[in-house]
């Protein structure tokens, strides 16, 4: 297949199709590098679609705008959710896969014919999905991510569903190919760390899609009358292997990158190898899990499975996340402590390159992901606290926190560094560019803050068109809510305004960017203070900068915990 | 230790490069609204808790206040000292971070010991502005072989009800007391069972109630509703 595109696809590989990135060091191969790009395209225009349906759901919650009628509303936010949960996420993952695989082990990308009908079916089942979610009406409702059975949405849907999923499992399998001829042919090499991030995250990434495939075919058959009836707690439990798994393919996906644009960029060591592959193996046992806190309310479970699904399997999840919460900004400092950009308790993250969107948009990623994302999943996955949260807008702010701030950082991070070292391009509006990641982080942060309060503070419920000005029929109101929706409308729209910055700023450096003619092009993208460093032992160096943080981390988790438990306990008047 | 932790306390207080002042807004930011939001949660479940008002005072003016320090007050203090200069500036230089540290206390003194309206959250129901009515009235149906006749309990503060299956109108009542029937035949079937749905509009034009209604489940001979199954909106 010819792939070359308004001269997109053209770089320069030698007789056997490969190249050295003059960033990584890496050897790429024409097919690996096609399709990472191929796929990392179409996520952008996932993207592009459901931040327009952003703008229009968050300008309907922000009452005093109200844009939509409620009729519409739901099926903006089925949009939105649909294009960015899932297909922004997941075509950015199939490519970090050909990254992690192929690019990483210096290998060609295998069966790309089947890579090539992965991306077909992946992209009309998305197509598929789109319109038929915008052409849903009754007595069909749109899906958003929960069309619980008896529910029912358009069957055209449910076989969308069923052809992306199919089109993704598909695509993972060049990849997995990859890895079987690697180990074949070095049985004795163990994979790089991002190699292995690369695979934990496929095979989490299997196990969701195919639950979601076994649901999804299932409710397809029920959609078109050749099964009379559904079971409406089978459904929710199988739906949730693919609806809180897609999130957990998307965490692994993240700390992968972390792992490997911290290294490349800012310098970053592996503190030690054995305990990130640990934990990375303690996310494929128990990461799964964590869709549990789902079914909280649901009369089919027991109650042993509760505590179990969200106790004990929930804190070795919980756990492998503390590691790598330490790990990477540990690695990061003591890589340049060793490069000589040490300077006291922080100066090694202050003068950091920040400059460079690749790194802050990586470093914000990190703290907003840990902080506003990690804390609160794990607070509000506990079975007790669950209560508290669960259908109210605080669960929309909690998954905000680690999708839109937590893993689309990571990911505009990764388009980044994909145009400056596969497209070859530098990024037009360089200072735009540059401070795209701050802006970004910072409305959205205050957005996801927002939403958790509103949540928190009020009660105020998740899903609905309008809440604070009335709910029909009734005296009950949340009028009181309205200042802290202001805070959200006004950062909502600052924060979809980041988004389309990234949008051009990417979309222009394809198209109108200066070329990269040499590796001083590229030379802001190697760690500053050298690639090469001393022999010395990475525990040579102190991590003290580190350790503050993850102090302070700790600190904010005891209050966010004291807090929740203490309104918990006053919910049922038991006092404390 | 002591020594050094506030050593490096003073080093990121005066730290001035850009990423620096932001980050330290950003944190201040995200304090602020923490201390803020949680002393009026807390508060609402104990209001005899007054030191809340002095945590809910310093996470609102920190909203302000951090940015403003470090964003403006630490960058000139410290481009006074580099200037060597002397008179006012070389008094800001040495007392201004003092200075600003006791005007931003003071002020949340002043703000937990009179804390303004738009620093308080309501946390109560309200009670309603007067002017709004509770139009909750009962809907209730009887069916007689192929019609079912329905009316509400209560007509006042509705304008008009629009009857409709499957998302297709069967009726519109605008004149009270909103009686109407329905032929069982017209009524659509959604998933095994056939429903209406029955909407009260005000004179927006706005839904103010709705409630579905299930054929199988309106009794032929009374006029009690079995089930209710009123749905809001």
């Amino acid at each position: 297949m010819n792939l070359d595109v308004l001269g997109l696809f053209d770089n320069d590989y030698d007789t056997e199709g490969f190249r050295t990135c003059s960033v990584t060091g890496l050897k790429i191969h024409r097919s690996a590098e096609n399709y990472v790009k191929l796929f990392g395209l179409t996520a952008v225009v996932a993207l592009l679609v459901g931040g327009i349906f952003a703008f229009t759901v968050a300008m309907t919650r922000w009452e005093v705008v109200g844009l939509l009628q409620p009729s519409d509303f739901y099926i903006h936010l089925s949009l939105h959710a649909w294009n960015l949960l899932i297909f922004w996420m997941v075509f950015m993952e199939i490519a970090i896969l050909y990254v992690g695989g192929p690019m990483v082990l210096g290998r060609r990308l295998p069966i790309t014919r089947v890579a090539q009908t992965g991306y077909v079916s992946m992209v009309l089942g998305a197509l598929v999905i789109n319109v038929s979610i915008f052409l849903t009406s009754p007595p069909d409702t749109a899906p958003l991510l929960t069309a619980y059975a008896p529910l029912q949405s358009p069957p055209a849907f449910y076989a969308g569903v069923i052809l992306f999923i199919v089109g993704a499992v598909v695509a993972a399998l060049p990849f997995f190919l990859t890895l079987w001829r690697e180990r074949r042919e070095y049985p004795n090499r163990s994979l790089p760390l991002v190699a292995f991030g690369a695979f934990v995250t496929s095979i989490i990434a299997v196990e969701a899609l195919v639950g979601g495939l076994i649901t999804f075919v299932v409710t397809f058959l029920w959609r078109i009358d050749l099964i009379q009836w559904m079971d409406a707690a089978w459904y929710r439990q199988m739906y949730w292997t693919i609806g809180h798994g897609t999130q957990q393919i998307n965490l692994a996906a993240m700390v992968t990158v972390w792992y490997f644009l911290t290294h490349v960029v800012g310098g970053a060591e592996v503190i030690s190898e054995k305990v990130s592959r640990t934990a990375f193996i303690l996310y494929l046992f128990f990461i799964n899990l964590g869709a549990a806190h789902h079914l909280m309310s649901d009369p089919a479970v027991s109650v042993g499975w509760r505590i179990f699904n969200t106790s004990y399997a929930f804190y070795g999840a919980a756990f492998a996340s503390m590691i790598h919460a330490f790990a990477i900004p540990a690695g990061l400092e003591a890589g340049r402590r060793k490069r000589g950009k040490g300077g006291g308790t922080f100066g090694w993250l202050t003068n950091a390159p920040w400059a460079n969107p690749v790194f802050s948009a990586t470093i914000f990623s990190i703290i907003l992901f840990g902080f506003l994302g990690g804390i609160t999943g794990v607070v509000m996955g506990q079975m007790q606290v669950n209560m508290t949260w669960h259908n109210t807008f605080a669960t929309v702010g909690h998954f905000h926190g680690t999708v839109a701030v937590g893993t689309t950082l990571a990911f505009m991070g990764l388009v980044f560094f994909v145009v400056r070292t596969m497209f070859q391009r530098r990024l037009s509006f360089g200072r735009m560019a540059s401070l795209q990641p701050f802006f970004y982080a910072g409305a959205m942060g205050i957005v996801v803050i927002m939403m958790m309060y509103v949540g928190i503070l009020y009660g105020v419920p998740r899903r609905t068109a309008e809440i604070v000005r009335n709910i029909p029929g009734t005296e009950f109101s949340l009028q009181a809510a309205s200042p802290l929706f202001a805070i959200f409308g006004v950062f909502a729209i600052l924060a979809i305004t980041a988004g389309t910055i990234f949008v051009v700023v990417a979309v222009a450096s394809l198209l109108i960017g200066d070329r990269v003619t040499g590796p001083e092009d590229n030379a802001d993208l190697v760690p500053d203070g050298g690639a090469a460093t001393d022999d010395k032992p990475v525990h040579a160096y102190e991590m003290r900068g580190t350790f503050l943080i993850c102090l302070v981390f700790m600190a904010v988790f005891i209050g966010s915990y004291v807090i929740n438990w203490y309104v918990l306990t006053e919910l049922w008047s038991v006092g404390v | 230790m002591l020594r050094s932790a506030w050593n490096d306390l003073l080093s990121v207080y005066y730290a001035n490069t850009m990423i620096w002042r932001l980050l330290k807004t950003a944190a201040l930011v995200f304090l602020g609204f923490f201390c803020w939001t949680g002393a009026n949660l807390v508060l609402s479940y104990r209001s005899d808790w007054g030191f809340l008002y002095y945590v809910m005072a310093y996470g609102f003016a920190l909203l302000f206040w951090g940015p403003f320090t470090h964003l403006v007050v630490v960058p000139t203090i410290i481009r006074f000292r580099r200037s060597g200069k002397g008179g006012v500036r070389n008094v800001l230089a040495r007392h201004g971070s003092k200075a600003n540290i006791t005007v931003f206390l003071l002020l949340v003194l002043v703000l937990g010991s009179l804390p303004l309206g738009v620093m308080t959250f309501e946390f109560q129901v309200p009670a309603g502005d007067g002017e709004s009515t509770n139009i909750n009235p009962q809907l209730q149906c009887t069916q007689s072989g192929d019609v079912i006749h329905c009316h509400l309990s209560d007509s006042r503060g509705i304008d008009s009800v629009v009857v409709s299956t499957s998302g297709k109108t069967l009726e519109e009542i605008e004149e009270p007391p909103f009686d109407f029937d329905v032929n069982v035949n017209d009524i659509e079937t959604i998933n095994g069972d056939r429903q209406f749905t029955v909407e009260l509009r005000d004179e927006n034009g706005d839904t103010i109630r709705r409630y579905i209604r299930r054929v199988d489940l309106i009794p032929g001979d009374s006029s009690e509703v079995i089930a209710d199954m009123s749905v809001m909106t």
